[in-house]
């Protein structure tokens, strides 16, 4: 069966209208972003073929963009998907403090997910949050100015109020 | 120190700009009305004289990039490098979450200008909140009939369309942003021929970073000349400045492009926190070298950091007080561009492996005496030889670190005491002289 619903096509016909007439590659990354979210955070193979069936181009160009952006994940993530900022401006205020509180509160290594299935971790780089850090992005939302107490009491709010 | 009329943020406090009629109400597209009844070179001339370098980093004159858009009867394109990352800087994410009309007005003036008809912004990836105010500004600027067949009712026409990024550092640089675009990896492209002839889809295409678009209209507002005493020399207008780690007030400012350094540490974000010294302070985002506290008497502009030895960059100012370990800071970065370098050419892939692995080993106590020499000697080997200046960006602060800190790295490698911490990492604050 085609992971393609009518509705699904529609809203990708609308973005692959945004590039020129062949140029559908150009698509390639909006469409892996909308098979992600339907893939609840995770590229399956399924997917990536089926990005590539609707643009006509082949699976290796696929590849070469879900294997080199960061964004895409061909693991399972959590229900909700932490990313902790590791770069300077953020370390200079304190986050590897932070990240040992956070790793330690869910028990995983940065890229794994809880025995739950509700948390996926990773240390990111630069959010772009500098006058903020430490920050996590969780979802759309950026908390800043974390310590590891307020990190450890955010993922207990975040673990209630539970994703998807 | 001279206080700034606000332009760029003048509506980060007004949270109904990022609506059409909020837009309007604060002035907003006047400048494309009155742009509209200029003759395009007008409007060139205007952005050359109101001195307006490019803010993505390189401070290049954007009128002078318009002036090599390749001559075409095909498309051309305008593509907006909205793909902010590089770390310290936080700008174009607040330019596009609270005033993305303003970003608009000043794409759709440089399009009439340039005679393009299609513009791609180039949107990061993690940037939600702003791809979704501008996402809705587009959608209603459509309907308002700023974009579309007929520009507020001209024959000029613009379709202006986002395109996500997902996740590469590397997607900032002008070329590699073109690849991201065509829907393949970000690799950069070899220079020349440069966008300007070649770009996306193989036709000629003007990059310009956000920031640099949203000075546009208020250019045509004030009159060039108006624009440039806001700055200093050859660097028009007011600029926006972020400022990061360890002041008292960190937080990003509209300020005259002749603020000091000095000025920006001290009085806008209130000096150091109490108790403590600078010790050092990167003037334009993590790319650009250091700057020890006897150098900080310096304008924050293009020219006069350069002079300095550092350069303006992004403007994203990284402090660090005297209790900083720079071999860790350093560290800590190498990790970055380590993880950001594409792998495209080989003196940066392996460069900054290298460098990373040397770094980490000094770190973890294993460095040894020559390791640091090694260090300088593989940024020797990386500076201007890639495709595109990521190997630059990592070779030179860290060439600058090692030079201006030496003593630490060696009191690292020499089994001596450790110097300093990174943020508030207590194993480290023991061994802190």
């Amino acid at each position: 069966m085609s992971l393609i619903t009518p509705e699904l096509k529609a809203r990708f016909d609308a973005v692959v209208a945004r590039y020129p007439k062949g140029q559908e590659q150009s698509a390639v990354i909006p469409l892996l972003h909308a098979m992600q979210e339907l893939g609840h955070g995770r590229l399956t193979q399924e997917h990536q073929q089926a990005v590539a069936d609707f643009l006509n181009v082949p699976m290796s160009k696929v590849h070469e963009v879900t294997t080199f952006y960061t964004m895409y994940s061909l693991k399972p993530r959590g229900r909700q998907h932490l990313s902790l900022c590791r770069t300077l401006p953020c370390a200079l205020c304190g986050s590897e403090n932070v990240a040992s509180a956070v790793r330690a509160k869910l028990g995983v290594a940065p890229g794994e997910v809880t025995g739950d299935g509700e948390f996926s971790y990773e240390e990111v780089e630069c959010l772009n949050y500098c006058h903020l850090g430490p920050v996590l992005q969780v979802g759309d939302t950026v908390y800043g100015d974390l310590t590891p107490e307020k990190a450890r009491t955010l993922i207990d709010e975040l673990a209630k109020k539970g994703g998807r | 120190m001279e206080s700034t009329p606000l332009y760029l943020t003048r509506n980060f406090k007004n949270p109904a700009a990022v609506t059409f009629d909020g837009y309007v109400a604060s002035g907003g597209y006047v400048a494309l009305k009155k742009a509209l009844g200029l003759a395009p070179q007008e409007i060139i001339d205007l952005v050359k004289a109101g001195n307006l370098r490019g803010r993505g980093g390189a401070g290049f004159p954007a009128a002078v990039k318009w002036g090599f858009l390749g001559k075409t009867d095909g498309p051309k394109y305008l593509c907006v490098n909205a793909d902010e990352g590089e770390p310290g800087t936080v700008k174009d994410g607040p330019l596009m979450e609270f005033d993305p009309h303003q970003m608009i007005e000043g794409i759709a003036i440089a399009c009439f200008a340039l005679g393009i008809k299609w513009c791609y912004i180039y949107i990061r990836g993690e940037f939600y909140k702003a791809h979704r105010a501008v996402e809705k500004a587009v959608n209603e600027a459509y309907a308002k009939g700023v974009l579309g067949p007929k520009v507020l009712g001209s024959d000029f026409r613009l379709d202006v369309a986002l395109h996500p990024g997902a996740g590469a550092y590397i997607c900032g640089e002008e070329t590699g942003l073109l690849s991201s675009l065509e829907g393949k990896k970000g690799f950069p492209k070899l220079k020349p021929p440069f966008p300007a002839i070649k770009g996306l889809y193989g036709a000629p295409t003007i990059v310009n970073n956000v920031e640099t678009l949203a000075c546009v209209p208020h250019i045509i507002n004030l009159g060039a000349e108006a624009w440039n005493a806001l700055g200093s020399e050859k660097n028009g207008g007011t600029k926006l400045y972020n400022v990061c780690g360890h002041v008292l007030r960190p937080g990003y400012y509209e300020l005259r492009h002749s603020v000091t350094l000095r000025e920006l540490i001290y009085d806008v974000c209130g000096g150091m926190k109490p108790g403590r010294t600078l010790k050092g302070v990167v003037p334009g985002g993590s790319s650009s070298p250091i700057l020890l506290p006897s150098e900080i008497d310096v304008r924050m502009d293009f020219d006069s950091l350069g002079k300095a030895g550092s350069m303006l960059g992004s403007a994203g100012v990284i402090v660090m007080d005297d209790r900083t370990s720079i071999v860790r800071a350093l560290d800590n970065l190498l990790h970055f561009y380590n993880h950001e370098s594409c792998g495209q050419c080989t003196p940066c892939r392996e460069g900054t492996h290298w460098l990373y692995q040397i770094s980490q080993r000094i770190v973890n106590g294993q460095g040894k005496p020559a390791d640091v020499d090694r260090m300088l000697e593989i940024c020797g080997n990386m500076v201007g030889n890639t495709i595109c200046v990521l190997a630059d960006a990592a070779a030179l602060p860290t060439t600058s670190y090692i030079n201006k800190y030496r003593a630490e790295f060696d009191a690292y490698v020499s089994g001596g005491r450790r110097l300093g911490i990174l943020g508030e990492v207590e194993e480290m604050a023991v061994a802190h002289a």
